[in-house]
């Protein structure tokens, strides 16, 4: 089937994602080795690898909505026919983007908080607001994308290519 | 507090059983976890307050530099995987014991221990020797049963040797230090490597004629393959080392491990484009939905703060009279139920919180109940009548059945079962080493 926008929407999300889990770990590894070989540091080397980290983790559950990555129990979906699982499967991504956008939503009122206080990085006093609305762009990026999964596993099940169990290696 | 109609026990029996409901009806882990929560807090406490934590605690546990740990320690392992180092680990153990009786057995679990070691799943363990090691073994006559009973229990060891995620997670639930915890984990993780090989010494004894005999390499061919597995060593004395002698926090020692990960790999041309895009996928998805069920166990636990759940559990648990080991064991089997409807990563989030209190009442060591608890959850990968481990193989090795893998599978749960006790008997195989820690 050829690509359209979504799906190109969807690749370019998954490629931020990619990216920043990258650059964090650039970040500690430089912020290391500046630190035990050459006793300087990166200036708010901390701060930017804790808001990178949050950037890659929305960022990152947006991917990981769309693709069915999240971790479930299968128990009951498993022993379901092709019928059931699409309806378990149609429920479990409505409740799940119910509960990312009401995140989002209060996710929203955080980064105006951080705006307002003029809440800034330690070392820099760069203000910390446009990395928490990067991250909270992520947020709004899963609930697109769930909101294309929803529909395409309503309406063209077939453009959907969920992660395999043995790709879900976090335990 | 608006609890007049329902009481707040019945509140959290209720929230409870819409968890379970809605976990069963497939809605991810986190989310049920963070909704429940939420909405049981909004009803005792109000909307407001409860919808406020949603954004406070969300971005907090994501901008947590200490949790920074998962991302990394998944990426290290995302491109050691995809680098082909289990090919290598197992190529070089087979070269070394392969012609001997059961041999293809023990490489299985020498690699497995070697890429555990790196990795820090059970489930990417026990999935990528599915592909590696199993044709190897069949090709020479090892019965289906035991090639896939030997990979599953090889499997394990991802969640308790380090860097393991699922110790990560624990530490980071339970406030400990997440470098005692891997620590903690060496020790067990090695004995288990040692009790795996000796049940498969004992097979070949009971049935000499089971596990054939392997290809004999010459020695030129042995030193070569060794030779070959010196990345993923240096990478693992390095990080681990460095983390032991406090040279590293968790977090840098994760982010240096997946730096060193790539350096490696680009040096050695086994990483391209492709598959160093593949790992960082692998490595951000995966880190989401671990995060994802964080946060919502973060939201769930202002929920069973609110309705004092994990005090009237201790209080229950601590009143029966069974002793400390009688409620020790009763948790050990609630966890292999568990093992049925859940993976190891959401059985730990979920449980913790509530089972933690009542260890520390108890008077347990914090440390060795981690490594107990992982054991025991890991057992539950394995074990019949459902294990996600066995579930992984099947899916990669479609030609067996779920009977044939379960009964490959038994002599390693009796050894993971005598191992528990152990280890619940000796607390210092555990401890030991942490004590040591720089």
């Amino acid at each position: 089937m050829k690509p359209n926008f979504a799906d190109h929407m969807i690749n370019a999300i998954e490629w931020l994602a990619a990216m920043f889990v990258g650059i964090v770990a650039l970040n500690i590894f430089l912020a290391v080795v500046l630190r035990k070989f050459f006793s300087t540091s990166i200036p708010d080397a901390y701060d930017f690898g804790r808001m990178l980290l949050g950037i890659l983790i929305f960022w990152g559950i947006a991917a990981t909505s769309y693709r069915g990555g999240h971790i479930t129990v299968d128990l009951i979906w498993q022993a379901a026919n092709k019928r059931w699982k699409r309806v378990i499967d149609v429920f479990a991504t409505l409740v799940l983007m119910f509960v990312v956008a009401v995140q989002t939503a209060m996710l929203f009122d955080k980064v105006k908080g951080t705006y307002t206080d003029n809440v800034q990085t330690y070392d820099l006093n760069i203000p910390t607001w446009p990395f928490y609305a990067v991250a909270w762009a992520g947020d709004v990026c899963a609930v697109v994308l769930i909101g294309i999964r929803t529909w395409r596993l309503v309406f063209q099940p077939d453009m959907l290519k969920d992660e395999p169990p043995e790709s879900h290696a976090n335990e | 507090m608006s609890t007049d109609i329902l009481s707040t026990d019945a509140i959290a029996v209720l929230g409870f059983v819409c968890l379970f409901i809605l976990m069963l009806l497939r809605v991810p882990v986190g989310m049920a976890m963070g909704l429940v929560g939420v909405t049981g807090y909004a009803y005792i406490v109000g909307p407001g307050p409860a919808l406020k934590l949603v954004g406070q605690t969300s971005m907090r546990t994501v901008t947590d530099y200490t949790f920074g740990v998962i991302p990394m320690f998944m990426l290290m392992g995302a491109l050691v995987s995809v680098s082909g180092v289990s090919r290598e680990l197992f190529k070089a153990a087979n070269s070394m014991i392969g012609h001997l009786r059961g041999g293809l057995g023990v490489a299985t679990v020498l690699a497995c221990g070697g890429f555990a070691a790196i990795c820090g799943s059970s489930v990417a363990t026990a999935a990528t020797f599915s592909s590696v090691a199993y044709p190897e073994m069949r090709r020479f006559g090892y019965p289906q049963s035991f090639s896939t009973g030997v990979i599953a229990a090889g499997g394990t060891l991802g969640a308790m040797l380090p860097p393991s995620t699922v110790l990560a997670v624990y530490a980071i639930l339970t406030q400990q230090d997440i470098g005692k915890l891997f620590m903690a984990g060496i020790i067990p993780g090695l004995l288990a490597m040692l009790m795996y090989v000796t049940t498969i010494i004992i097979i070949v004894k009971v049935r000499p004629d089971w596990l054939p005999a392997g290809e004999l390499k010459p020695w030129a061919q042995r030193a070569e393959d060794l030779k070959a597995v010196w990345a993923p060593l240096v990478l693992f004395i390095f990080v681990i080392g460095g983390l032991y002698g406090g040279f590293f926090t968790p977090t840098e020692a994760g982010g240096v491990g997946a730096s060193g990960a790539f350096i490696l790999g680009v040096l050695r041309g086994k990483l391209n484009r492709t598959n160093t895009r593949e790992a960082l996928l692998q490595a951000t998805r995966t880190a989401a939905a671990v995060f994802t069920v964080l946060i919502g166990a973060l939201l769930f636990g202002y929920f069973l703060t609110i309705t004092q759940s994990p005090q009237k559990l201790t209080a229950f648990l601590t009143g029966m009279g069974v002793g400390r080991y009688g409620v020790l064991a009763m948790i050990m089997v609630m966890y292999l139920v568990l093992g049925c409807l859940m993976d190891a990563m959401a059985m730990i989030i979920l449980t913790v919180p509530i089972i933690f209190p009542v260890i520390i009442a108890l008077g347990f060591d914090p440390i060795w109940f981690g490594i107990i608890i992982v054991m025991t959850v890991e057992l539950g990968l394995i074990h019949p009548p459902v294990g996600m481990n066995v579930f992984v193989i099947k899916s990669v090795v479609q030609d067996v059945s779920f009977t044939t893998i379960f009964k490959g599978v038994i002599p390693f749960v009796v050894t993971d079962i005598i191992r528990l006790i152990i280890l619940i008997s000796f607390p210092i195989i555990a401890l030991w080493l942490p004590a040591r820690m720089g």
